[in-house]
C-alpha cells in the first residue's frame, strides 16, 4: 500500500470511531454552536439602562422635565424614587441603583433667574466603565455644548453590533478548542489505554499514524468553522466583504498552528488529565491575550508584545479584517507571515517531542 | 449515614490528592495563574488608540486641536492625511482606528460664532474600542475647542457636581478582580470533582467502593469534603492575591464572605460530581464541565458583560447561574462593604443551588455497576 492509501485508511478508521461515539459528536458539533450563539447574543459592550435614583427636592415642573428627559435617551433607567438622601445612598450600597441624582430645593427658581443651580450626582464607581458613561450622559445633557457639531460615522459595522464583532473571534477560539484541546486528549487517551503501542507494531510509520489521527479533528474543526460562519451570516447578519479564498487559506494556516500545538501537548503528557491541563494552559492565555474580548492596546506595555506569538491573535485579526473591512492579502501580510512562522515552529517542536517520546 | 464512614472516605480522598501533586496544582496554582492573567490581560480602558487626522483647515485652531487631542495616552498619532478618502484607506488597512476630519473653515466658523463641524470616522470592526472612542473623541474635541477659542467659553446653565463612591480612581482591575475570582473558582471547583471522580469510573475503582456498605450520600459527602477545604483555601489565596497585586479593597464582613464562598463551592463541586456521575469518562466530563460551568460563569454572571444589557431570555437564564450571585456577593463584600443584611438573597440562592446539586448527584449516583 502506498503512503497516501495508508494515511487514508487511518483517517477513515478514526473518523468512524469518532462518529460512532454519539455523545462525543454532539459535544463536537452542538457545543460550539451553543457557545457561538451565547457569545453572539450575551455580550453587549455598550452601556445602557444604568439604574438611576432621582431625589427631587424641588418637585417643580422644571426639575421633573429634566429628570424625564435624562431617562428618555436610554442611557439611564429610573428606578424607585428614594424618600431621603440616606435612602438614595442606601440604594447605591445595595446595588439597586448605580447612580443617584439630587435636584436642590430651589432648582426651578434659580434656573429661571440664571443663578446656576447645582445638581449633584453620586456614582457607584465599582464598574468604572458604566460610571463614566452615566456621568458623560448627564454632563452632556446638563451642559449646553456650544456651537460645535461633532457628528460621527462608524464604518464597517454601523450599528456597532457586538455579535458581528464577537463571531470571528469566537470561531477562532472554537477551532482552537477542538483542534488543540480535544485532539491532544484523544491522543492521550490512546496512550492511557495502550492502543497506541498496538498500532505501532503495524507497518505504518509513526508520524503517518499521528497525522492520520489528527486529520479527522481538522475536518471536524473545518465543519465547525463552516457552521460558525453560517450562524454568523444568517443569525447575526455578519457580512463577508473580502475574499473567501483568503479566509480559507488563513484558516488552513491557522490549523497547522493549532494541530501542531495539540500534538506537542499530547507528546508531553502521559494521561488525559495532563493533556487537558496542558491544553487548558495553552488555550486560556491564547484566548485572553488575543484581543477577542478586550483590546490588545489596553494591556500593560510589558504584556502586549507577548501577544505577537499568539496564533489566535493573528487569526482573529485576519478574520475580522477580511469579513468586516474587506482587507486584501497584501494588507494582512504581517499576520499571515506570523501564522506561517508560528505554524512551522510549532510543528517542528511537536515532531521533535514526538520522536523523543518514541525513542 | 455514619460520620465515621464519611471521614474514612474523605481521608482516602485526601491521600489521593497528597500523592498526586497535579490536583494540588490544579486547585491552588491554576487559580492564581488565571487571576494574574485575567487581572492584567482583561481591561476595557481605552489606551493608545491610533488616530489619524485630516486637517482641511490648516489653521492655528486646527493644529492646536490635533496636538492637544494626541497629547495624552488615550489617542496615539497615526499620521496626518490630506483627504478623507486616504484616511479611510488607513482604516481599512488597520493603521488607524479613528479618523478626525477637521472641516475647511473651522477657525472662521468658530470666530464668527457659526456652526462648526469636526467629523469622526470610527472603525466599527473593533467594537470594544469603537463605542468608547466615539464618546471620548467627541468630549475631547468639544473640550479642546471650548477652552482654546474664546467665543465658545460660555458658562454652562446648570452646574453638575459628581462624586464617585467605592472605586474613585476608576480602575478596571478593582471591578474585574472579584468577578475573576468567582469565574476561576467556578471552573476549578467543577473540574476538581468532574475529573477525579470520572477517573475513578474509568479505572474501575468505583466498583470496589460499591462492594463496601457505604451509602450513596456518604460517597457524595466524603468526596466533597476534602475538595471543599481545598476550594476554601483557593478562595483565600485568590482574594489575598487580588488585594496584594491589584489593590482590591476588603470593606465588608469576613464571615459573610466565608459563608458565600462555602455555599458557592458546595454548588460548584456538586455540579462537578453530577457531571462525573453522568459522564463516566474524562473526555466527555471535561467538555460537559466547560459547557456547564465555564461558559455561563464567563458570559452570564455579569463579571465582564453587564446582565442589564442582555436580551430578556438570557437575563432569565442568568438567574440559574450560581456565579451570578457569587459575583454580586463578592463585589458587595469587597467593594461596597456589605454584610449579610444586604446579601441574604445571594446567600439564599447559592444555598438553594448547592442543595439541588447535592440531591441530584446523590439521586443519579448508581449503586450498581451495570
Amino acid at each position: 500500500m502506498n503512503t497516501l492509501g495508508m494515511l487514508w485508511a487511518v483517517v477513515l478508521k478514526e473518523l468512524r470511531q469518532t462518529v460512532r461515539d454519539r455523545r462525543m459528536m454532539a459535544l463536537l458539533v452542538a457545543a460550539p454552536l451553543v457557545q457561538l450563539v451565547l457569545f453572539g447574543s450575551a455580550v453587549q459592550l455598550d452601556v445602557d439602562h444604568v439604574p438611576t435614583a432621582v431625589l427631587d427636592a424641588d418637585r417643580s415642573a422644571d426639575s421633573r422635565e429634566h429628570a424625564r428627559r435624562l431617562a428618555s435617551d436610554g442611557t439611564l433607567r429610573l428606578v424607585r424614587t428614594p424618600s431621603s438622601d440616606d435612602a438614595a445612598l442606601r440604594m447605591l450600597e445595595t446595588g439597586e441603583a448605580a447612580t443617584a441624582l439630587f435636584f436642590p430645593r430651589d432648582f426651578a427658581r434659580d434656573h429661571a433667574r440664571h443663578v446656576r443651580p447645582r445638581v449633584q450626582m453620586v456614582l457607584d464607581g465599582s464598574d468604572p466603565n458604566r460610571a463614566n458613561v452615566a456621568a458623560n450622559a448627564v454632563a452632556a445633557h446638563l451642559r449646553t455644548a456650544g456651537k460645535v457639531d461633532v457628528p460621527s460615522r462608524v464604518l464597517f459595522n454601523p450599528g456597532l453590533s457586538t455579535s458581528i464583532y464577537m463571531v470571528p473571534g469566537v470561531a477562532g477560539m472554537l477551532l482552537l478548542l477542538i483542534t488543540t484541546v480535544v485532539s491532544s486528549m484523544g491522543l492521550a487517551r490512546e496512550r492511557e489505554r495502550g492502543t497506541l503501542e498496538q498500532i505501532q507494531v503495524t507497518p505504518l510509520p509513526g508520524l503517518l499514524l499521528i497525522v492520520g489521527k489528527i486529520i479527522p479533528f481538522a475536518l471536524i474543526g473545518l465543519l465547525d468553522f463552516a457552521l460558525a460562519m453560517a450562524v454568523g451570516a444568517y443569525g447575526f447578519d455578519m457580512p463577508l466583504r473580502g475574499s473567501f479564498t483568503l479566509m480559507l487559506g488563513a484558516t488552513l494556516l491557522y490549523l497547522t498552528n493549532t494541530l501542531g500545538a495539540g500534538l506537542l501537548i499530547a507528546s508531553l503528557s502521559a494521561s488525559q488529565q495532563q493533556a487537558f491541563m496542558g491544553g487548558f494552559l495553552f488555550m486560556l492565555p491564547a484566548a485572553l491575550l488575543s484581543g477577542i474580548m478586550t483590546p490588545v492596546r489596553s494591556m500593560p506595555s510589558w504584556l502586549s508584545p507577548l501577544t505577537a506569538i499568539n496564533p489566535l491573535r493573528h487569526y482573529a485579526e485576519i478574520l475580522r479584517a477580511v469579513l468586516l473591512r474587506g482587507a486584501s492579502a497584501s494588507e494582512l501580510a504581517v499576520q499571515l507571515g506570523a501564522l506561517a512562522v508560528l505554524g512551522v515552529a510549532l510543528c517542528a517542536l511537536a515532531g521533535v517531542a514526538f520522536r523523543n517520546q518514541q525513542g | 449515614m455514619k460520620p465515621r464512614r464519611i471521614l474514612a472516605l474523605a481521608d482516602k480522598e485526601v491521600r489521593h490528592v497528597m500523592r498526586d501533586v497535579r490536583t494540588l496544582y490544579l486547585a491552588l496554582a491554576m487559580p492564581l495563574l488565571m487571576l494574574l492573567l485575567f487581572g492584567f490581560g482583561v481591561s476595557f480602558d481605552l489606551e493608545h488608540l491610533p488616530v489619524a487626522v485630516v486637517d482641511l483647515d490648516q489653521s492655528t485652531v486646527s493644529r492646536t486641536l490635533r496636538r492637544r487631542l494626541l497629547a495624552d495616552d488615550v489617542f496615539d498619532d497615526a499620521g496626518l492625511y490630506a483627504s478623507g478618502a486616504e484616511a479611510e484607506r488607513a482604516l481599512v488597512e488597520g493603521k488607524a482606528a479613528m479618523v478626525v476630519v477637521i472641516e475647511r473653515d473651522l477657525a472662521r466658523h468658530l470666530a464668527r460664532g457659526e456652526h462648526a463641524e469636526v467629523q469622526l470616522l470610527v472603525d466599527g470592526s473593533d467594537n470594544s474600542s469603537a463605542t468608547q472612542a466615539r464618546a471620548r473623541g467627541e468630549l475631547a474635541v468639544r473640550a479642546i475647542l471650548a477652552s482654546s477659542t474664546r467665543e465658545l467659553r460660555i458658562a454652562p446653565a446648570i452646574e453638575l457636581r459628581t462624586i464617585t463612591r467605592f472605586n474613585p480612581s476608576g480602575k478596571s482591575a478593582v471591578f474585574l478582580v472579584p468577578g475573576i475570582s468567582a469565574y476561576v473558582l467556578a471552573m476549578v471547583a467543577v473540574l476538581l470533582t468532574a475529573l477525579t471522580v470520572s477517573r475513578e469510573w474509568e479505572r474501575g475503582s468505583m466498583a470496589q467502593l460499591f462492594a463496601t456498605p457505604v451509602t450513596r450520600a456518604e460517597i457524595v459527602l466524603g468526596k466533597l469534603l476534602p475538595y471543599l477545604l481545598l476550594g476554601l483555601l483557593a478562595v483565600l489565596l485568590v482574594i489575598a492575591a487580588g488585594g496584594w497585586v491589584f489593590d482590591v479593597p476588603f470593606r465588608g464582613s469576613a464571615p459573610t464572605l466565608c459563608l458565600l464562598s462555602l455555599l458557592f463551592l458546595i454548588g460548584m463541586l456538586g455540579l462537578g460530581l453530577l457531571i462525573s456521575v453522568v459522564a463516566r469518562n474524562q473526555m466527555v466530563a471535561t467538555q460537559l464541565a466547560t459547557m456547564s460551568s465555564m461558559l455561563p460563569s464567563l458570559l452570564l454572571s455579569g463579571f465582564v458583560f453587564p446582565i442589564d444589557n442582555m436580551p430578556t431570555a438570557l437575563q432569565w437564564l442568568s438567574r440559574a447561574v450560581p456565579a451570578r450571585y457569587y459575583v454580586s456577593g463578592l463585589r458587595g463584600v469587597l467593594l461596597r462593604g456589605n454584610g449579610l443584611g444586604e446579601l441574604w438573597p445571594e446567600a439564599l440562592m447559592l444555598g438553594a443551588f448547592g442543595l439541588v446539586m447535592l440531591a441530584l448527584s446523590t439521586a443519579r449516583f448508581p449503586r450498581t455497576i451495570a
